[in-house]
């Protein structure tokens, strides 16, 4: 890692949930430009990971802290971390039947990068190139957010709002969930172009190694039972792919 | 007196066991409280009638003065005041046979500030297509609106409704009549009134009619907003469906009565109403009682839902995910709740004209 500030910074991280605890001490830093995969099995605490980060207010921080470029994000709103920089592709993300895509992304990236950014040519050929990127025909600006998108749109999607809003860290919550392997490919490619060669950190949070063909991650840590007991570089996640989880218990 | 007038004085006050008078009274809906009376200082509302853009209109005709019938029975007490306080005389609109246009009409209806009424009759031609948007504005203390309509075979008619009314009471009374194989688009806009009684029924008694009944309603401050939707299946091979939004704010009262009938006879009948409150105070109240009447067993489908609760927080958390604060992800889903019913009553441009006319609305209901 580089001397220079993480982009995030997990330190000794509690988490809990209508009073069972989850996460029992997170440390974690990411260095810009760096891209960390978290791994672990169902129930192991990674989406709690993520959606924590986030701002989820059901989740309880029983104690740590959670820094973005240094400045802790505990009392902040998750719309105040999502303007700070963070950006969180949803495992399951929410339907918005009424809501027009185009007008809600324009109102997302206003929201985040400011009015101007969100308007005028160099709006539309963002929006333009960053949908030829994961593939999303022009028709779907005049469809409701997510609403009776398939899988693969969703995941899309989310990737779509992740090129646009250009945050400082992305959380891929398994976004490579239901894919298949183009599809794999094309939310791949996305991520790449958000993140590759930015100041930018990225967590992707996956059960398989799959996504990690694709985008290269500089660290792999694994997660169980709330806790990471092994890291390493990318070759952790072949180890994983090869031997399960079960001779890290 | 006329026999309008001594038709109505001769009924009793309907109960409030009616379906229809559960929760406005008759009393309360009258444009005086007191019911035995029927108001001797009635104005018309001025009507003017355009295209989208403003331009006059060819070939569609409005005709004051009109004896006309109501096309089927409905509430005996509403049809009877109704055609009591307009003397039994209607403006009569007619869209003559194969008349068609992409352009909607849009017909003006401008109240002064007492009490006035209307009867207005749409007849539209065989194989023809319109859109109407019906927009009332204005200050009355009280409106009553009749409006019924036949539909000629083969026809389609996009009819939408947006009440405007800034202080005063409406009576909206509406029978509908669909021609064989045609289709009605009805969609009803509220964003005002301090009160609203409507009576909207639709009869489905030649095949092949279809139906589709939309509501986008938002009640602020201390609205009390009251639709009975009566749908009726009597032909073969008709189809309904009915979904109504209504969005709930500060202490206002909404209330929506669905009452879906499928005759004996109405073989293959395909009909269902969903009927959804987004509560967005504590103190609004939202009361959805759809009922069924099937005497046909043959049927396609029949049912019915209702939907009430505050908006949801797994959205809401989305949308702040992408940096909308809380107050703004809300708007955004009541905006978006009232448009997902809007953004079908017509074409883009309709949907476009509708967004305009009421998001002064919206903005209103943010502040209430």
């Amino acid at each position: 890692m580089t001397d220079e500030t993480p982009v995030l910074s997990l330190k000794d991280l509690h988490v809990g949930i209508d009073g069972n605890n989850i996460l029992h001490g997170i440390n974690l830093n990411i260095a810009p430009g760096e891209i960390h995969a978290i791994m672990g099995r169902n129930g192991s605490g990674k989406t709690t990971a993520a959606a924590t980060i986030m701002g989820h207010p059901d989740y309880e921080i029983n104690s740590g802290a959670i820094l973005l470029n240094g400045e802790d994000l505990l009392e902040l709103e998750a719309w105040e971390r999502a303007r700070k920089g963070v950006f969180l592709s949803f495992q399951y993300p929410q339907s918005v039947p009424g809501l027009q895509v185009g007008h809600f992304l324009r109102k997302s990236v206003a929201s985040i990068r400011g009015d101007e950014a969100a308007k005028g040519p160099a709006f539309r050929d963002a929006l333009k190139s960053a949908m030829e990127e994961v593939s999303i025909p022009r028709s779907f600006l005049s469809r409701y957010v997510n609403d009776g998108f398939s899988g693969g749109e969703k995941k899309r999607f989310e990737i779509l709002q992740l090129m646009l809003l250009k945050p400082r860290l992305a959380i891929l919550d398994e976004t490579d969930s239901g894919l298949d392997i183009d599809g794999i490919r094309v939310v791949s490619r996305g991520i790449n172009a958000a993140i590759r060669g930015s100041e930018s950190g990225a967590l992707i949070i996956t059960h398989y190694s799959r996504i990690l063909e694709h985008v290269k991650p500089d660290y792999v840590h694994v997660l169980i039972k709330g806790k990471i007991v092994k890291s390493g570089g990318p070759e952790l996640a072949l180890e994983l792919e090869e031997k399960g989880y079960e001779w890290l218990q | 007196m006329d026999n309008q007038v001594e038709a109505y004085l001769s009924l009793d006050d309907p109960p409030k066991s009616d379906h229809l008078w559960r929760y406005t009274s008759w009393q309360r809906a009258h444009p005086t409280g007191d019911s035995g009376s029927i108001p001797s200082d009635v104005s018309i509302p001025n009507l003017k009638l355009r295209d989208i853009n403003g331009e006059d209109v060819e070939g569609v005709t409005l005709d004051f003065g009109q004896k006309l019938p109501i096309p089927f029975d409905g509430s005996p007490t509403s049809d009877a005041f109704m055609k009591a306080i307009t003397h039994g005389k209607a403006i009569l609109m007619t869209i003559p046979d194969n008349w068609n246009s992409d352009v909607p009409l849009v017909l003006e209806i401008t109240t002064g500030k007492g009490i006035e009424a209307a009867h207005i009759h749409i007849k539209t031609g065989r194989h023809s297509e319109v859109t109407i948007l019906t927009r009332i504005e204005g200050d009355c203390a009280w409106l009553g609106l009749l409006r019924t309509a036949e539909t000629g075979v083969g026809s389609t008619l996009h009819d939408v409704v947006v009440n405007k009314i800034r202080h005063g009471s409406l009576l909206r009374v509406d029978s509908f009549k669909a021609g064989r194989d045609s289709t009605i688009t009805a969609g009803t806009v509220s964003a005002g009134s301090k009160q609203t009684k409507a009576d909207i029924r639709y009869m489905l008694d030649s095949t092949g009619a279809n139906l589709k009944v939309l509501g986008s309603l938002l009640a602020a401050e201390r609205m009390h907003l009251d639709h009975h939707i009566e749908i009726r299946h009597v032909a073969p091979n008709t189809y309904s469906r009915l979904n109504w939004h209504t969005a709930c704010s500060g202490r206002s009262t909404s209330v929506g009565t669905g009452m879906l009938k499928i005759d004996k006879g109405a073989k293959l009948a395909d009909a269902g109403q969903l009927f959804h409150n987004l509560l967005l105070s504590e103190k609004a109240k939202a009361n959805s009682i759809p009922e069924l009447e099937v005497e046909e067993n043959d049927v396609v489908g029949c049912g019915h839902g209702t939907a009430n609760g505050p908006v949801d927080e797994s959205q809401r958390f989305y949308l702040m995910a992408r940096g909308l604060s809380e107050k703004e992800s809300e708007d955004a889903l009541v905006a978006a709740f009232l448009n997902s019913t809007l953004s079908q009553m017509g074409s883009e441009l309709v949907h476009a004209w509708l967004i305009k006319t009421v998001e002064d609305a919206l903005d209103g209901l943010k502040q209430s």
